[in-house]
């Protein structure tokens, strides 16, 4: 009311202030047009900065006003370009995950830097190994082993595994050393290096499962490999060790191939034996049977006429005989009815001539 | 009229906007808040997601923390083990804050300067349990390839249980979710001790192999060789059951030669002269020999006397 009461009585000039009102109207109305622009300008750069982008190995979870946008896998928002409210609204989480993670523990393992690694080229071992750098783990018999895992898991309940740890990754590495030296302290060094690598294995996954479960990390584990070896230090008497027992079980095989050849062999010729035992024992039954019944035919005129059979019998034996044999030879009586002296030279074989040379 | 409620609605975005910024904050999935007014942390925390209302600061001034579960651990450090040996262990944990008003009061500040308070609290507390339950335990309860005799877990738990204890009893507002150990390890020398166990117990190992399997080796081929006579000499023991057997069929037929044993006689005579001049024989005979004798009173040009 008081303004409008000074305005009244400020009329002593009505045309220069209306020309001043006029040009700050103007004014006025002009730099209204601009913070127009300006205000439209901040709500479009405010919404405008709502898209945001997710890179190829990365996941965004959208939290609206805190909470997870979405259930489950379905909170998570792909590489691409998305939009959100802006913040206090909106809040985008970004995860630098890939569909599969891979983890490696990190204490079994003696000192070795990345470009070792690569270039595979390693410094030579030291007479004992310090605790400040290198890592190994005690086995049951208390031996040490260097020994790493690498684990392959994928994120089953992103939700677990954003929002309630800080760095599951590292989480899962704490257990993988854990699972490693909880295992190496169950195992003897040879069952971990040689005889039961699969089940030393076979324990460590079992024993990281265990952690992650009762962690609730919200991972689902694909496979783990597990790789061990003896401290380099004592790698050359390992690997005679190995040596040695591959000599015995060659040298075992070799007695079992032995034995085999052996036994084989004298079945055969146990076998050769009594068939031949039995063949003759079957022959000469037999021989003797046809004897009997030769025996048995001919009695009869045995019986009639003994001289007579006999001289038939001779004779034609001798007539068998001196067909089949080679040399006959028939020495006359001497004239004076004695009998005759005869040398016999037992050699049927020609004498060899003593050599070429000697007898041309 | 057009472009003024435009203009209207415009501002009242930008205005609601700022007063989002200014009354509104925040709590995420991940977090918790309590919120202080004039440095005073009032009675209730935000531990569940959303949006609450504040005044504006310097009334009040919220503070968030990670509700999530953080990774920390210990130094390797060396303590004595009960039968006396020297054991180098580090353990990992998960502690996570519960109840952030607590943990406020107790450790105030911004949480850049509270939470390494908190972490050194927390690692005093890891050192002093871990030396005890270490110290209770000989080393055999850390390695044993017996699964009963293996403690293992067992301390893990002791550990855990004594930090946790002490976190309660304190009443710090964080607490513990898990607690395993990250390192276990021997002095320096002492590795290099076992080193030299580990290589004369593969020596034993060498020797034993070499020696066993040379046993072993003899010892299935002498059996095979016993095991091989032992065959033979029962074929021969069956071959002599079985001519005798035959024998003792052919007997059977003795009788019948006993009709005329000359005849026998004579006929195993003639038989024999017929198998042992079978051939390659040479035969010398004279005048008296049958049937020869044929030739004896020929007239000869044998002088006669």
């Amino acid at each position: 009311m008081s303004d409008e009461h000074e305005h009244h009585h400020g009329h002593e000039a009505p045309e220069a202030v209306d020309a001043g009102s006029q040009a700050l109207a103007e004014a006025l109305g002009s730099s209204f047009a601009i913070v127009k622009v300006v205000m439209l300008l901040m709500v479009v750069a405010f919404f405008g900065s709502g898209f945001f982008q997710v890179g190829p190995s990365e996941k965004a979870v959208i939290l609206r006003f805190g909470k997870p946008v979405g259930e489950g896998k379905g909170a998570l928002l792909g590489p691409g370009l998305h939009w959100s409210f802006p913040y206090p609204i909106d809040e985008v989480v970004k995860i630098p995950i890939t569909e599969q993670q891979t983890v490696q523990s990190t204490t079994g393992w003696y000192f070795t830097t990345p470009e070792q690694e690569l270039s595979g080229e390693e410094l030579p071992a030291g007479a004992s190994l310090n605790p400040a750098i290198d890592g190994y783990a005690i086995t049951a018999d208390r031996n040490i082993v260097h020994t790493q895992v690498t684990l392959h898991y994928h994120i089953d309940d992103p939700k677990a595994y954003i929002f309630n740890f800080a760095s599951a990754s590292n989480s899962i590495q704490n257990a993988l050393n854990n699972a490693l030296l909880f295992t190496a302290a169950k195992f003897n060094v040879d069952d971990i290096l040689t005889r039961d690598v699969a089940g030393f294995q076979d324990a460590v996954l079992a024993r990281v499962s265990d952690l992650t479960e009762q962690a609730h990390l919200g991972i689902v584990i694909d496979n783990c490999q597990v790789k061990s070896i003896a401290p380099r230090q004592l790698q050359d008497v390992f690997a005679r060790v190995t040596e040695a027992r591959q000599n015995q079980s060659k040298q075992i095989n070799d007695a079992n191939a032995y034995r085999d050849k052996t036994l084989l062999a004298a079945a055969a010729q146990a076998s050769a034996i009594t068939t031949q035992a039995a063949a003759a024992s079957a022959n000469y039954v037999k021989a003797i049977q046809a004897d009997a019944k030769a025996f048995t035919d001919v009695l009869p005129a045995f019986e009639a006429n003994q001289n007579l059979f006999a001289q038939q019998k001779v004779a034609e034996t001798m007539a068998l005989v001196l067909t089949n044999v080679q040399d006959k030879i028939f020495l006359p009586e001497r004239a004076d009815g004695q009998p005759r002296e005869l040398r016999l030279m037992l050699n049927r074989e020609p004498p060899q001539p003593k050599s070429a040379t000697a007898n041309p | 009229m057009k472009r003024n409620s435009l203009t209207i609605i415009i501002g009242a975005v930008l205005v609601l906007i700022f007063a989002l910024l200014l009354f509104v904050f925040q709590v995420r999935q991940s977090e918790t808040a309590v919120v202080a007014t004039f440095g005073k942390p009032t009675s209730q925390n935000y531990d569940q997601p959303g949006a609450y209302f504040k005044w504006p600061w310097p009334i009040q001034k919220v503070y968030k923390y990670d509700q999530r579960v953080q990774n920390f651990e210990d130094k390797y450090s060396q303590t004595p083990t009960a039968d006396s040996g020297m054991l180098l262990t580090s353990v990992y944990v998960g502690w996570r804050i519960s109840d952030a008003r607590q943990f406020l009061q107790l450790f105030p500040g911004d949480p850049s300067v509270s939470l390494p308070n908190a972490q050194s609290q927390l690692e005093g507390m890891l050192r002093t349990a871990k030396a005890a339950a270490v110290g209770r335990h000989p080393l055999s309860d850390f390695v044993n390839a017996d699964p009963k005799a293996l403690k293992f877990d067992a301390i893990e738990n002791e550990i855990e249980q004594d930090v946790q204890n002490r976190l309660r009893t304190n009443n710090f507002g964080f607490e513990l979710e898990f607690l395993g150990f990250k390192k276990i390890g021997l002095p320096e020398s002492v590795t290099q001790t076992v080193f030299d166990r580990m290589k004369s117990e593969r020596q034993v190992l060498i020797s034993r192999a070499e020696n066993e399997g040379k046993s072993a080796a003899q010892k299935i081929q002498s059996d095979a060789d016993a095991e091989a006579v032992r065959t033979i000499a029962n074929a021969q023991a069956n071959a002599t059951r079985i001519r005798a057997e035959g024998e003792a069929e052919a007997a059977k037929t003795l009788p019948v030669f006993q009709q005329n044993p000359d005849l026998a006689v004579f006929l195993l005579r003639i038989g024999a002269l017929q198998q042992t001049l079978n051939q390659r024989a040479t035969l010398i005979f004279d005048e008296r020999t049958p049937p020869f004798d044929l030739f004896r009173n020929l007239p000869t040009n044998a002088p006669s006397h």
